[in-house]
């Protein structure tokens, strides 16, 4: 008797388990009791950055930001749910991955090296290394879809999300939806795109040092004026040209002479050019920046130097010939110890604060 | 009876002030300035090779340039200036494969320019020392000078004009980066900013609601004429690509006439049509 009425009992809860569910497919979470009251979070501008685009379609909140990072961490992000945003972008490597070409969830190669996203909120001229893209908005939808990433579809993502225990109550903060049917792949990558928008760095020793907080060692400095072409008596290193301050980028798209090409067709990787359809582009991509470089090996597009000895020993030497080759690029007559000063100076733009306080608000 | 007495004093002043601030209507009309550049007469296009010299080609890949406080004169010293543009960028480095955009070239609109009679068009081949002292970061997104492209941090300064390309030195028929043969000739600081007075052959008039198109020409080739033998050792009145091939130096170094010299050459280079 008693374990009948156990069975019968159990048996009602199951069925009403059943149809709670159903019912929550069938109709639409009704969110509107929970409090919707976005706290604005206005990105701070560094002193001598940038001013940002006046009009903001895509406003910072504290609650837009908090579903950003959830979402940038969260491996429901890949088709598997093995990978996020941050399997591929690390705080500790500067939002890189220390990887030539990275790897998405088939275990597939991609083309080109995870960039780094410090300051993208900055970044004014595309995104990717070909620039294909015009807003960190844009840019958040294509990951989970591509298929040597994340190998996702946004269809099925937003169905995960609308039935996820947690998910309905970020975007009802974030962005005042009153049912989980309005959650959409629209707001996921908003969200995501506040979130990197945070990724801001400059407090790095040559931050703390153009302050007047610090000051450079003999090496630094002497790798300062390479760099910037600051004295009379060093060679000019030509760096500032296309890594300029102060994002260390000038977001230019540019051949830096690192392949060799006889005919604009012969580039592996056309580049920006893949992008406009313009041979002129062949070859050419984004210019990174410098801040951080410590931390972002290994450098150019596919990853081709494993260090930054590597790095200015290219530059040093002129580069390559093909035909979008910039005219910046030419034999730099730098010495040993040039080399070793200009390195110094790379190395002033690690922002250890920035990788504390990132790697601190890292959500698994 | 006395709040009446303050009404009716007060009245007049009222209906006074109120006909002081009845706008006059100003007739105005439109200016728009087309910038263009050729290289000695045929049109100007990055990534096209041209005659430098009889044994030298060269191939420019940008050219761009800040102007800066263009305004209309009324007569020739006239100190009363109608301003028509603070400060633009012009960037005519439209390459081979963009020949209808080279050929429309960049304008300038400006728009409630007081109709009369202008006799010259004043204007700023980079950018004067009050706009100069300023940075990008002072500036929001859109604005010319909010540009990282054209700062050089180092000297505190914009980059007035960008023209990079190449020459053939070696006239082996490539033009080689690491072979030493790149134009780099970045121009800025405040000593290389030169103003020009040009007169159209024409008195320029603006009428109501009309539209005067002016055209300014950018000769590229005669932005490298150079009288000083230093730097023109083949006597031939152009710059030594082979020898001077980028700019940037300190304004106390000898190269630094380089800069001043191809700055201060927008002013000949440039020809005002109507």
């Amino acid at each position: 008797m008693i374990r009948n009425l156990l069975v019968s009992t159990l048996l009602i809860f199951i069925i009403a388990a059943g149809c709670k569910e159903v019912s929550s497919f069938q109709e639409p979470l009704d969110l509107s009791q929970i409090a919707y009251h976005p706290n604005p979070v206005p990105i701070k501008v560094p002193k001598g950055f940038p001013q940002l685009p006046l009009v903001n379609k895509n406003p910072q909140t504290e609650e837009g930001i908090a579903l950003g990072r959830k979402l940038f961490h969260d491996p429901i992000l890949s088709a598997d749910s093995t990978m996020s945003c941050a399997s591929c972008h690390f705080a500790h490597l500067a939002m890189t991955d220390g990887k030539a070409l990275s790897k998405g969830i088939d275990q597939k190669e991609g083309l080109r090296s995870a960039m780094s996203l410090v300051n993208v909120a900055f970044y004014n001229e595309g995104f990717f290394w070909d620039g294909r893209v015009k807003s960190l908005e844009e840019q958040a939808l294509l990951p989970v879809e591509d298929s040597i990433e994340l190998h996702n579809s946004w269809d099925q993502l937003v169905d995960k999300l609308r039935t996820h225990p947690e998910y309905p109550v970020y975007f009802r903060k974030a962005f005042g939806i009153d049912s989980v049917a309005q959650i959409d792949k629209y707001m996921a990558a908003n969200a995501m795109a506040q979130f990197e928008k945070t990724l801001i760095s400059a407090n790095s020793r040559y931050d703390q040092i153009e302050r007047g907080e610090e000051e450079y060692t003999p090496d630094e400095k002497a790798g300062y004026e390479i760099f910037f072409d600051d004295s009379k008596e060093l060679p000019d290193g030509e760096c500032g040209h296309c890594h300029n301050v102060p994002l260390m980028t000038t977001n230019e798209f540019l051949n830096n002479g690192i392949t060799y090409a006889e005919k604009a067709s012969d580039f592996p990787d056309l580049g920006r050019g893949g992008f406009t359809g313009s041979q002129f582009d062949n070859g050419k991509f984004r210019v990174p920046s410098l801040r951080n470089i410590a931390l972002t090996a290994p450098y150019m597009h596919d990853g081709r130097f494993k260090t930054l000895e590597e790095v200015v020993d290219h530059y040093a030497s002129g580069g390559h010939y093909s035909p979008s080759v910039s005219p910046l690029i030419k034999p730099l007559n730098l010495d040993e110890t040039q080399k070793r000063q200009l390195i110094a100076f790379l190395n002033t733009l690690t922002d250890l604060k920035f990788v504390q306080e990132t790697q601190q608000s890292e959500v698994y | 009876m006395r709040k009446l007495l303050l009404l009716l004093l007060l009245a007049p002043l009222f209906i006074a002030s109120s006909c002081d601030k009845d706008p006059e209507i100003e007739v105005v009309g439109n200016v728009e300035i087309n910038f263009k550049a050729n290289y000695d007469g045929e049109l100007f296009m990055t990534q096209n090779e041209y005659d430098y010299t009889s044994e030298m080609k060269v191939k420019f890949t940008e050219l761009n340039l800040f102007v800066s406080n263009i305004s209309l004169l009324e007569f020739e010293n006239s100190s009363e200036e109608t301003e028509l543009a603070e400060v633009d960028f012009v960037d005519l480095s439209f390459n081979i494969d963009q020949e209808t955009e080279a050929a429309a070239g960049y304008d300038i609109s400006t728009k409630k320019v007081p109709a009369g009679t202008y006799r010259a068009l004043k204007i700023g081949f980079g950018l004067p020392a009050d706009l100069n002292r300023t940075n990008p970061g002072d500036y929001g997104d859109g604005n010319a000078l909010a540009t990282s492209t054209h700062y050089w941090a180092a000297a505190d300064s914009y980059i007035f004009s960008k023209i990079e390309g190449f020459s053939d030195n070696n006239g082996n028929g490539i033009f080689e980066a690491g072979e030493n043969e790149g134009l780099r000739f970045h121009l800025g600081q405040d000593e290389v900013y030169t103003e020009r007075i040009l007169f159209p052959s024409e008195p320029i008039v603006v009428t109501e609601d009309g539209t005067v198109n002016l055209s300014l020409d950018i000769d590229v080739k005669k932005l490298f004429g150079i009288s000083d033998i230093t730097y023109d050792a083949n006597q031939d009145g152009l710059l030594d690509f082979e020898n001077y091939s980028s700019s940037h130096g300190d304004t106390d170094e000898p190269g630094f006439l380089v800069d001043r010299t191809v700055m201060g050459n927008y002013s000949n280079a440039t020809k005002l049509n109507q």
